[in-house]
């Protein structure tokens, strides 16, 4: 398993980027009190570096995206999206904004970027992408990628993943995020060069495997039953919320019908045909106001999105957690095996079964020296087992301490986003219910003229 | 009964009982001893369940001393409409207190029927009696005999044929209850029908089944002449004014027809949004039993949601009960009148081929014989009738569908009302600060 700890290779070393807070798109963030006082600790020594890119606050925007046809790997021709990144450093004294760098990339480059983070930073609960296909959609919204509604929910889902880690206190210090925003060329070369692909760990590519722990730590899997929990839940919530907007816009469409029937009666009566008249209007605004409420509701939609995927992104902590103690209890297995046998050949003793016990019954007893030449081998061994046991045991446990103190940064992020989001969802539905209350008070008078 | 039955009077126009021994009159051995139809009513209301209500057998119940129908609340139940003609009303009736019968044939329901009249057509100043809806539809059937040149309320509909309807079910005897009483209340508005014999023998009869049975003929000399009026004379062309009326009430049905449906849709979408929104509210109850922070706001926005589908359940029932019914009366109520309009062009064909016959016929002195007047006397009763009718009937349409349409806007605008105060109620829950651990 890779070092808990930053390495050196990879982080931006003298002057840590002050972590941006979560912002909407484009805007100046405040700095964090972590950060502040990092700076101040660090300042005098080297805050200046070759790295001129390093100011106080920078600020990330996803602003455009655009179709492109290119060649694919096949060199065969296909169809596209790329999205335009915009960073802007913001001068502390007037508080202009400069564009320092602005790039394209598409988002098979903004997945390479994350799996990199989920490789070298194990113990980070790394902020998901917004969904690659469309999900959980209700049947007035397309599930086409190219759909312009779909892409440009998905530009505002990409700019979040952006500012979710520029505002992560270790993540924004990566090189390679750092040249993600920088390095157009060249920078999937780059990514590859550090051989990321190799460490990652192919065991966490299956899932459910099961992989039996004896003494498994109870924090990460109860953790583990919650993100599950937390995955399903949301998943079904999504579902039936789709659901549940599909059913609210046939009822308010079909009332657009009243407009056109009320129109046509008014046409025959004499005193009523007004009052008729104008309430029909107030069907006709009322069956359109549904697009703009269901159009608000995604936003939501997608916040809960963000979380569901979130969720993945812990249980991935977990799992790795789980196989981390895995490979500690073998390696200790292994270690306590191989003791054993060392001592079984010092003593003469055969208590446990090997190859080597039964050819030498077959095939005769070993010379002393042959003995002593492998008691050699197996103290060797013995003795480099150990030293891995420790590192491992350290490693181990640097991994829960980094791993829990993000788990808990997340956890307060978590809880305060989702707050707000039901909030704002609360709010919303008040402003229908306004609405509707309006608009009915307004065919009620219409027909009270009738 | 004693005295034998009452005799058959023939009458013109509004009919005063005086004439007639008054059907209720004294007799205290005046048992209605059904026989092999089914017993009155009346008295079964004594067997029926929990009922207080004890008919005496001589006499109507005067509607005084019956417990719940005292006179106070009576008025107070009474929807005085608007007396477009500016009479002061002298006659009052109210449908109320569905009871259900079971006997050995079958079940059926009765309402009550309270009258108050100052009319000097009325013996008693106030009368109760128990009818049931085949009662309501022999009254309509004998007005539209009785009374050919008006029109005539509708009924609701005897069956429903729509999905599984519970006959007995709370809903529907409240809905057709509803359905019943507007059909009296348009009667007793009406200045010819309000004084038919018909009617007030249903308001007052204790046991109606003796005037079914006896097939009392008490009709108007109009009734009379109109019966005979043969179909085989063809109306050339419908006079302007009556074409317009046909025209008119051809689009309202149709429109009406349109609306009835776009009601029906909407209450379906809405049914089919409740199902969903029942199992959306609880799954954010499952996600609170998660969370630590969060198991509260989330607990209050499942609450939220709850509250937010019993609303909207209220909203459909409503609107099944109040408003689909009464779009239903007022179609059934322009097919009505368009068979009117058909026996008017009736009228008017006979008269106009009596007149041709005897334009043929080349008297010098051509002389109108008496049948050819009587022809055209009735044809411009009818179109005088039918005239007043209308306007009536067209006021009455403005202000009913006024009601119906700002009682529709009322109810939205009540589910919504509904819905915001839940929604508002959570917002300080939600941005409520946790204590901390």
């Amino acid at each position: 398993m890779e070092q808990a700890t930053p390495d050196p290779e990879r982080q931006l070393q003298p002057a840590p980027l002050e972590p941006l807070g979560r912002s909407d798109a484009g805007l100046g963030v405040t700095v964090d009190e972590e950060a502040e006082r990092a700076r101040e600790e660090g300042s005098g020594g080297d805050t200046m570096t070759h790295n001129n890119f390093w100011l106080k606050k920078i600020e990330i925007s996803v602003s455009e995206a655009e179709k492109r046809t290119g060649r694919n790997a096949m060199n065969m021709q296909e169809t596209y999206t790329a999205y335009l990144i915009e960073t802007r450093s913001v001068e502390h004294t007037d508080g202009q904004s400069v564009l320092t760098d602005s790039l394209w990339r598409r988002y098979s480059e903004f997945e390479l970027l994350r799996n990199y983070l989920l490789v070298y930073y194990p113990h980070i609960v790394v902020p998901p992408l917004p969904e690659k296909r469309a999900e959980f959609v209700w049947h007035k919204l397309s599930a086409d990628n190219m759909d312009p509604d779909f892409v440009e929910r998905r530009r505002i889902g990409l700019e979040n993943f952006l500012l979710r880690i520029a505002s992560h206190p270790i993540l924004c210090r990566d090189k390679i995020f750092y040249l993600f925003l920088t390095q157009e060329g060249n920078w999937k070369e780059t990514v590859n060069e550090t051989g990321f692909q190799l460490k990652a760990d192919s065991r966490l590519k299956a899932l459910n495997a099961t992989f039996r722990v004896k003494n498994p730590d109870k924090r990460f899997t109860d953790l583990k039953h919650y993100s599950d929990e937390l995955q399903s839940v949301i998943s079904h919530l999504l579902r039936v919320r789709a659901r549940v907007a599909d059913r609210l816009y046939g009822v308010y469409k079909v009332h657009g019908n009243y407009g056109r029937v009320f129109s046509e009666w008014s046409a025959i009566e004499k005193e009523m045909g007004d009052g008729l008249q104008s309430a029909g209007h107030h069907m006709d605004v009322y069956a359109s106001s549904i697009d703009d409420i269901l159009e608000d509701e995604e936003h939501y939609a997608d916040q809960l999105k963000e979380y569901l995927f979130y969720a993945e992104a812990l249980r991935a902590v977990c799992r790795k957690h789980e196989l981390m103690q895995y490979d500690l209890e073998i390696a200790a297995q292994d270690l306590a095996s191989k003791k054993q046998q060392c001592e079984e050949l010092a003593t003469g003793t055969v208590r446990t079964f090997s190859l080597k016990g039964m050819t030498t019954k077959l095939f005769g007893q070993e010379t002393p020296e042959q003995r002593e030449a492998r008691i050699k081998v197996l103290e060797e061994q013995i003795n480099e087992g150990e030293q891995q046991l420790k590192s491992k045991n350290l490693e181990g446990r640097e991994f829960v301490k980094n791993a829990w103190a993000d788990i808990e940064r997340f956890k307060e992020q978590k809880n305060r986003d989702l707050k707000e989001a039901l909030i704002s969802y609360a709010v919303m539905q008040i402003s229908m219910c306004k609405k509707g209350i309006q608009v009915w008070t307004n065919a009620k008078e219409c027909f009270s003229k009738m | 009964m004693a005295g034998g039955p009452p005799k058959a009077l023939p009458s013109t126009g509004p009919h005063s009982l005086r004439d007639m021994p008054h059907p209720l009159a004294g007799s205290s051995s005046e048992e209605a001893v059904g026989g092999d139809s089914t017993p009155s009513p009346d008295l079964l209301m004594a067997r029926s369940f929990g009922d207080k209500d004890l008919i005496l057998p001589n006499g109507g119940t005067p509607a005084g001393t019956s417990s719940p129908a005292s006179s106070s609340s009576l008025l107070n139940r009474l929807q005085l409409d608007d007396d477009i003609d500016g009479e002061t009303r002298d006659l009052f009736v109210v449908v109320d207190d569905p009871k259900k019968h079971v006997c050995t044939m079958e079940t059926y329901i009765t309402y009550r029927i309270t009258t108050k009249s100052t009319r000097v057509e009325f013996d008693l100043p106030e009368y109760s009696v128990r009818r049931r809806y085949q009662d309501f539809d022999w009254l309509r059937s004998k007005l539209e005999e009785s009374q050919p040149t008006h029109l005539i309320p509708p009924l609701p509909e005897k069956f429903v044929v729509k999905g599984v309807v519970d006959r007995f079910s709370e809903e529907f005897v409240e809905t057709r209850r509803k359905a019943l009483d507007k059909f009296l209340k348009r009667i007793t508005d009406h200045p010819v029908l309000s004084f038919n014999e018909h009617f007030n023998i249903f308001l007052t009869a204790k046991d109606l089944n003796i005037y079914k049975k006896q097939g009392i003929a008490l009709l108007t000399r109009m009734g009379e002449s109109v019966k005979h009026v043969t179909g085989g004379y063809k109306l050339r062309t419908r006079p302007l004014e009556f074409a317009a009326i046909g025209d008119y009430l051809d689009t309202f049905a149709l429109k009406l027809g349109t609306i009835d449906r776009i009601a029906q849709r909407i209450i379906k979408e809405e049914i089919e949004y409740l199902v969903e929104l029942r199992e959306y509210g609880p799954v954010y109850s499952t996600w609170s039993a998660l969370e630590g922070e969060l198991a509260e706001p989330l607990e209050g926005v499942s609450a939220c949601i709850g509250n937010c589908s019993t609303a909207l359940e209220e909203l459909t029932d409503d609107m099944t009960e109040d408003f689909l019914p009464v779009l239903r009366e007022y179609i059934l109520y322009s097919d009505s009148m368009k068979s009117v309009l058909k026996k008017r062009d009736q009228v008017q064909a006979e008269y106009e081929a009596k007149l041709e016959a005897v334009a043929l016929r080349k008297e010098d002195r051509p002389k109108v014989p008496a049948d050819v007047e009587k022809c055209q006397d009735r044809m411009e009763c009818f179109n005088a009738d039918l005239k007043a009718d209308m306007e009536r009937w067209q006021n009455n349409k403005r202000q009913d569908f006024r009601q119906l349409l700002m009682g529709m806007a009322d109810k939205n605008i009540q589910y919504y009302e509904k819905c915001l105060m839940a929604w508002e109620s959570i917002i300080p829950l939600l941005q409520e600060k946790q204590e901390a651990k």
